[in-house]
Order: structure tokens, then sequence, then C-alpha cells
């Protein structure tokens, strides 16, 4: 048995572990978020300074001297379409694979998830070069789908395979097509599930970097691969990098915060419940 | 009996419902696969026909230097990531599971790291590490430490890597932990303080073995992340410097898309998946063997 006194030192112990650690994760991003707000002269003082009067400069800038509106467009597109995709082939797909119990479909989808990404983008370069469509934004939403549909696929099945199966059994039998139980009866009834999904599908789209960097072209360059290019362009203006930076990890960081619970869920394709 | 009818007409009907998605993980995963392998099989070049060279780009790997320097930069980089990712990630969960004002908060503040763009994960560490005004020189000059060149030191650029990556994903590997400790049953617990165990003795021989699994699935996951690195390495050094962080997939990449030598790139490829799926094929036995 314990005394109240080491009980209460362990409780003090814990909360200061839970801040040490809460502050290695938040102090970078908090000077980045700093960074952005300071002069090119703060951001460039050594000793670092932690006081400094904030400015709005390098977002003013950002705006008025890159196409920053015009990615923030691409990458909406490309994320909001290639979710919309992904949706679309990935929630009856889940539901025939919860209504028939079957894993082959899903495990598909993991073998796909193993490959390096560049191992696709040789035939794909290949491929959509020969159809004319490098730097079309069909190119990116078609394969950003790749990253959108599994994701899509893996948190619906247990959504679906949460539905008594008496609910769809009698639809069935009351004379509803497999189409009708799907879209009357199930989609109802799994409506978090698609809010979830449609929010984790567009977090990792407009997260991803890799496809948008090869296959992208003038015209239809995302956020991520833009905020790549400033990095070699613009060594100097690193106030106007973190700025970027900001407004890139925003709506990821927001509508992520919205879904936590299920986050973890969807990224390890079902392996550790909410 | 859900299974009993599930053949008798009208039962269900839903077996189409896979085709389009199948169709689209033929088109755009099956299908470009089976051509990097054949890729990988020839010599290859923009504008002309392939030409059949008989495994040829496979026995250049075993020749390249850089090869097998990004062969090894690639483990070293994984063994790094994952023995740090895996031991805060436990102690991590662990913290988490201890019921005190505040959790919820810090499992919101956690789940940033890795929803963050790794290009905005890359941008910021850039910064921060800068060898002439970074902050972490700053740090390290306080503390009365030597400053460091970090991303732009041959011998430091892998361990920097590794921490980046360490900060960003050990909150995932954390989280799944913590799913882990969730389920725990209480019963050995209760045995263990029957039986007088000391508090180290408990972690050791009860929640380690109950926690082995949560611990593979984190494990599986960062493996098959860790082995193909390239976001964060791509935008902070691109493989620099001089190689050091050259790891196969950057390496991969720079052949197939600077150096435009499609076949070999190919080859490399079909290799680094060979070595991811080879480790997910360990831990799954290794799983098998838990249970």
């Amino acid at each position: 048995m314990r005394s109240a006194g080491s009980k209460r030192l362990s409780t003090l112990l814990t909360y200061a572990q839970f801040v040490l650690v809460s502050l290695v994760i938040v102090v970078p991003v908090a000077w980045m978020l700093a960074a952005s707000f300071k002069t090119s002269a703060e951001v460039t003082a050594y000793p670092p300074r932690l006081l400094f009067r904030p400015t709005l400069a390098n977002y003013t800038r950002l705006f008025a001297t890159t196409p920053f509106l015009e990615y923030t467009r691409n990458s909406l597109i490309v994320a909001g379409v290639s979710t919309a995709l992904g949706l679309l082939l990935a929630v009856p797909a889940a539901y025939a694979v919860s209504w028939y119990r079957i894993t082959w479909p899903a495990t598909l989808t993991l073998a796909a998830r193993m490959a390096p990404g560049t191992l696709f983008l040789l035939p794909w370069y290949i491929m959509f070069s020969n159809l004319g469509l490098i730097g079309s934004h069909w190119t990116l939403i078609l394969t950003h789908t790749v990253i959108t549909m599994p994701l899509v696929l893996w948190v619906m099945m247990s959504f679906f395979d949460a539905i008594p199966r008496e609910v769809l059994e009698s639809a069935l039998i009351d004379g509803c097509s497999a189409s009708a139980a799907l879209l009357r009866v199930a989609v109802p009834l799994v409506r978090p599930g698609i809010v979830v999904s449609t929010i984790l599908a567009f977090v990792f789209a407009w997260n991803y970097f890799l496809f948008a960097l090869v296959l992208s072209g003038f015209s239809s360059k995302t956020l991520p691969v833009a905020a790549f290019n400033f990095i070699g362009e613009g060594a100097t203006n690193w106030g106007g990098l973190m700025a970027a930076a900001v407004l890139i990890a925003l709506p990821p960081l927001i509508l992520a915060f919205g879904v936590q619970r299920w986050l973890v869920h969807g990224l390890t394709f079902g392996a550790v419940k909410g | 009996m859900p299974r009993a009818h599930d053949n008798a007409p009208g039962s269900g009907g839903a077996y189409w419902m896979l085709i389009p998605a199948v169709a689209f993980t033929v088109i755009l995963i099956g299908l470009p696969f089976l051509y990097t392998i054949y890729l990988s099989l020839h010599q290859f070049v923009f504008g002309k026909d392939a030409l059949f060279n008989a495994g040829r780009n496979y026995l250049l790997m075993l020749q390249d230097r850089l090869f097998w320097n990004g062969l090894w930069v690639t483990l070293l980089l994984y063994l790094i990531s994952l023995a740090l990712q895996m031991a805060f990630g436990l102690y991590l969960g662990m913290l988490l599971d201890r019921s005190v004002w505040g959790r919820g908060l810090l499992r919101t503040i956690l789940i940033s790291p890795f929803v963050m763009p790794s290009v905005v994960v890359g941008m910021m560490w850039l910064v921060i590490l800068d060898p002439s005004i970074g902050a972490a020189n700053y740090l390290l000059e306080s503390l009365a430490l030597p400053r460091s060149t970090w991303l732009a030191s041959p011998l430091l650029v892998v361990p920097t890597i590794a921490l980046i990556d360490t900060w960003q994903w050990t909150p995932f590997v954390a989280l799944i932990i913590l799913g882990g400790m969730q389920v725990l049953p209480i019963e050995p617990y209760e045995a263990a303080s029957i039986d007088g165990a000391r508090r180290w003795q408990t972690f050791w021989y009860i929640t380690l073995p109950l926690l082995r699994p949560a611990m593979i699935t984190a494990a599986t996951l960062r493996s098959v992340d860790l082995l193909r690195f390239f976001d964060t390495i791509y935008i902070t050094t691109q493989g620099g410097p001089s190689n050091a962080s050259t790891t196969l997939n950057i390496y991969a990449f720079r052949v197939g898309f600077e150096f435009f030598d499609i076949g070999y790139a190919s080859a490399q490829m079909i290799t680094l998946l060979a070595i991811v799926f080879g480790a997910v094929m360990a831990f799954t036995q290794l799983r098998r063997h838990t249970l």
C-alpha cells in the first residue's frame, strides 16, 4: 500500500510528463506559427527572438506575389473530387464486402498500400503521357483516388458491419433491390461513417505529396508541391515559407480534430478501434 | 445462419457493387504493377521500343555502389526510427492511459503531427534546424553544448531525419498502444497485486506481453512507411549531403525521373517492394506466434 503523499507525488509526476510531452509536440508548431508573423529581419535574427511585433506582411505578400489562390483551388479540386470518387467506388464495395463477409477486396487494397508510390509513378507517367493527360486535373484526381478509396473502404466496412443483419434482410424480403437496400436503408444508418471517411479521405488526399510532384503541370500544381518549390526559390524568405506552411496545414488540422476518434482506426485499416 | 441464403435469388444481389472498386484497383494499381515488372526486365528509354535485357537491370544493382548505399541508408534509417518510435510510443501510450484531467486535450494535441502534410513538417524542421540561425542550435548553445550542422552533416543527417519522423509518428504509435491498453484484461493485474508484484515486474511480465499484438500492429504499419521513406527526405535534403540520406526509394526515384533510366528504376522499385513485403510477412508470422 502506498501512502497518500507518494500518491500525490506520482500524480504530480504524471502531470509533469504530460506537460513535457505536449511541449515537445507544440513548441515546433508554435515556432512555425510565430515565424510566419515575423518580418524577414526577425525570422533570421540570431539569437532567435521570442518577443516581436506580429505582422501579416508574409501572408499578404504570399497572395500578392504567388498564385497561392490558384494552388489552393487545385488542391481543393484534387482532394475534393478524389474524395467524391473514392466514396462512389468504395461505399458500395464496402457494403458488399460487409454483406458477403468476404475479405479479398479489402486485402487487395491493403497490398496496394504496401507498394512504394514511386513504383506506380513510372507506369502512370507513361500511361497518362500517352493519353496526353499529364498536367491535367484528372490525372491527379484519379491517382489520388488510390489514396482515398482504400481509406473509405476500410472505414465504411466497420460501419456497415455494425448494422444488424435483420434490418437489411427485412428490406430485401420487402422487395427492395440490393441497390435500394444500400441507398434507402444502409446509407442513412451509416451517415456518421460517411462523414468520417469523407473527412479522412480529404485530409490525406490534401496532404499527399509524391503523385503531384511528378504528375502535376503548371496549371494543376497542388499546395504541397507549390510549397516544396518555394523552398528552392525562396531560401531567404523564410517568413513567407512559414506563412505558406501554416495555411496548408490548417485545413487538415481543423478537419482531423473533428474525427480524431476515427483517425487511428482509418489509418490502421481497422486494426485499432477508435 | 445468414450464410445459408446468400446464394438464394434476391437475397443479396450486391456482388456487382464490388465491380467499380475492383476495376479501378486493377486499372490503376494492378496493371501498372505488372507493367513495372515488365519494364524492370527491359532497357527502356522514352520514345524508343523497350529492349528485353534478361534481368540485366537486377544484376546491375549488385554492382551499383549507390544501390548498396541506398540499401544501407534505408535499413539504418528504418532501424533507428522504428526503435525510437516503438520505445517512445509505448511510453506515451501508457502515459495516455492514466486517468488525469486534460487527457482528451492531450490526445487532440497528439494527432496534430501526423495529420500535418509532410511538406509542412519538412519546412518547419528546415527552419528550426538551420545550422546558422535555427532555434535548435540556440537551444544547444544555451545548454552549453556545441552547435550542430544537423541535416547538412553527412554523419548526422540520417539520425536527424529519424528524429523528425519520430516527432511526427510517435503519437500515432502511442494511440495504437493506447487502443491496446484499453482492452487489457483486469484479472492478471489483480493476481499480480495479490502476489505483491512490483511495478516493473507487472509491466515486464504482464503489460508488455499483453501489448504485443498492438505493438506488432504498430511496428508493421511503421515498417511499411519507413522502408519506403521518401517525403521528408525529398523535401529537406533530396538525399544529400553527398547521398548520405539517399534511401532506396529516393535513389530509384532519381534514377527514374532525373536520369530517365526507367528499366533500372523499375527493377529497384520491385526490389524495394519485395523488401517491404518480406518485412510485412515477418511481422505477420510474429503475430501468429504470439496469439
